[in-house]
């Protein structure tokens, strides 16, 4: 059946992609441009009957190579890889689209290839990152996204992008080693790195072996913590994604941390479970890491001067949302952060793209130079503010929804203390999202007659940024169709 | 004598995660870019080093299976050829961050990130 090779295809279309970019001569911008729509749209499609044909029917097994699973790579496709590859993709191709417009600010005309090109290996990454069912695979996998997305900060020829991409690469490597020494150890203590067959074979070995299994989570929690932001770790964030082009902090903040995040679902609740994770009292743990990130990122937000390191910080209180939702080890509280994370990506991807379009014709990254920006550039500053009111929480936006299941999540699990932290985290965020609102459209009287300014950009830009504010409110006020494909993915990780 | 013996039967995880932690060490204190990116390495072979320990079986031939001789035990291949992708990766990393240093050189004129830190906060304190 051709259904089972679709995800190798997805993977390979991507590489090729990449492998074809550079063979280009002549007009490599709009030939470039079109091959990638191609992509882009085959895979969309390919996703899109993949999570269709996972939530109808069963999971998909695909083995590379034929080999048995315990010595072999296994791609594994089930309501959880699908549904978040679809949300990639179908995101990428939104960012993809608004890339082509802005011609991906700060770079050098002839270095657009190479951008496309890592653009691509980046997407091929993150989709192998979620189809495989292999610990070591997954580190494979783990290492092109980071050394992708360096590549995509290190890119713009300006002088503090090489500098936070070294440090990132840095906190990356050491992100990637530490897990590969979890993976050593819990290698040593199964002999497996298959996920699902580590799963069964885990009880058993943290009865024999439980001083390897601990440290391995650690070290495992630990890596991922640092690659995902997750709050003591997050230093090298508002730096890395601050000096990249709009299109590539976008892609970061939005989709790649996600993706750390989702590994790392995957690691706690298919490789250990429930039970030994409660034994290890990682509940507490994950919730206070969770908080302290909530709070401190949106601190560090309000001191922000630069809109893009305000957006960094802000992805730092994020995770700390998603991982409140996977700490609580639950149905409800794993549910809310895959909702949320669809959510952010939305809302991250539409606050950094309107807000690299400002910066684009402003050619200013500071806060207070936004004030009137809202007479002069309409549609761009209103789905920043839908974006920034999502980030609030205001009702009918997607970000209201993701609270609510948070919230709702927190009380089921009595933690009320937990609770009021998300309501000052809330709070905060009102702190440093509403004033950008209030100047842009309140302040600076001296713009108003300006009525009639037209933006500029092009449609490819205005298009994409119109189609990412519908969603957010699309998705506040409807969540129900979503929610179903979401309870499907929680359902093959909490039984 | 018990002590001791589990150290000499252990030496080679004991030596992994030694070198891990002199990677580590090197990695969090040094400045210079260049001996940050040595100390990536040795915490690589750290983790290298603890990985192939584990397919190690005491008395154990290569796996290169021979008909005549029946009744040999081997080795675990697979720790092996999971670290020869490793290697590789790491490979990879280092000429990426190599190549960025260069560049870092190129436009600033040193490797030392303390130096780099307070030349950014100089910059940013003039623009103000």
């Amino acid at each position: 059946m051709i259904v089972e090779h679709l995800p190798i295809l997805n993977l390979i279309l991507f590489m090729s992609m990449a492998l074809v970019i550079p063979l280009l001569r002549r007009q490599p911008f709009k030939i470039t441009l079109i091959l990638g729509f191609i992509v882009l749209g085959l895979v969309s499609v390919s996703s899109i009957y993949l999570l269709y044909h996972v939530n109808q029917f069963d999971a998909i097994h695909y083995t590379l190579g034929g080999h048995d699973t315990r010595f072999g790579i296994e791609l594994l496709v089930d309501p959880f890889s699908a549904l978040f590859t679809t949300i990639i993709v179908l995101l990428a191709s939104i960012i993809y689209v608004y890339s082509s417009g802005d011609r991906t600010e700060g770079i050098e005309p002839n270095e657009y290839g190479r951008y496309y090109v890592l653009l691509f290996v980046l997407l091929m990454s993150l989709f192998g990152v979620l189809y495989t069912n292999d610990l070591f695979n997954t580190y494979v996998f783990i290492e092109i996204l980071s050394i992708t997305t360096c590549a995509l900060i290190s890119i713009k020829r300006k002088r503090e992008a090489y500098s936070s991409a070294f440090r990132y690469v840095m906190m990356n490597e050491l992100g990637s080693l530490s897990y590969l020494f979890g993976v050593a150890l819990l290698y040593m203590a199964t002999g497996i790195t298959n996920i699902s067959l580590i799963g069964q074979a885990l009880q058993t070995a943290y009865e024999t072996y439980p001083f390897n299994v601990v440290i391995a989570l650690t070290f495992m929690m630990i890596g991922l913590g640092i690659k995902a932001a997750i709050f003591p770790f997050h230093v090298w964030l508002p730096d890395a994604h601050s000096s990249a082009p709009s299109t590539s902090s976008s892609l970061l903040s939005a989709i790649v941390i996600k993706v750390y995040v989702l590994v790392l679902i995957k690691i706690l609740f298919r490789v250990f479970n429930v039970e030994i994770l409660l034994d290890l009292n990682m509940r507490t743990v994950l919730l206070v890491v969770a908080g302290i990130g909530m709070i401190m990122g949106s601190v560090f937000a309000i001191a922000q001067q630069d809109v893009k390191r305000m957006l960094g910080y802000s992805s730092v209180a994020q995770i700390g949302y998603i991982l409140l939702g996977i700490g609580l080890l639950s149905w409800e509280g794993l549910r809310a952060s895959f909702f949320h994370i669809l959510s952010h990506g939305l809302m991250k991807t539409a606050l950094f793209l309107s807000a690299g379009e400002i910066i684009y014709y402003k050619r200013t990254r500071r806060v207070n130079d936004f004030d009137g920006i809202g007479f002069i550039m309409p549609v761009a500053m209103s789905v920043f503010s839908i974006a920034a009111l999502g980030m609030i929480g205001l009702p009918f936006t997607s970000g209201f929804i993701s609270k609510l299941y948070l919230g709702t999540a927190l009380l089921d699990g009595r933690q009320v203390v937990f609770l009021g932290v998300l309501i000052v985290s809330s709070l905060l965020n009102v702190m440093y999202y509403l004033p950008i609102i209030i100047l842009a459209f309140l302040k600076n009287e001296k713009y108003q007659y300006r009525l009639t300014s037209i933006e500029r950009a092009p449609s490819t830009m205005i298009g994409p940024l119109v189609l990412l504010g519908l969603l957010i409110v699309l998705l506040g006020v409807m969540p129900q169709p979503i929610m179903q494909l979401i309870d499907a993915a929680v359902h093959t990780l909490i039984p | 004598m018990t002590i001791l013996q589990d150290v000499v039967d252990n030496i080679n995880y004991i030596g992994a995660i030694a070198v891990f932690l002199i990677g580590l060490r090197i990695v969090v204190v040094h400045s210079n870019m260049i001996k940050r990116i040595m100390g990536l390495n040795i915490m690589g072979t750290g983790v290298f080093l603890f990985f192939v320990s584990i397919g190690n079986v005491t008395g154990g031939m290569a796996p290169i299976v021979d008909p005549n001789a029946p009744g040999v035990t081997y080795i675990n291949p697979l720790p092996s050829v999971m670290i020869l992708t490793g290697i590789v990766v790491v490979v990879s990393v280092t000429v990426y961050s190599l190549s960025l240093v260069i560049r870092i050189f190129e436009t600033y004129g040193t490797i030392d990130q303390e130096e780099l830190s307070q030349m950014a906060r100089r910059n940013h304190h003039n623009d103000r």
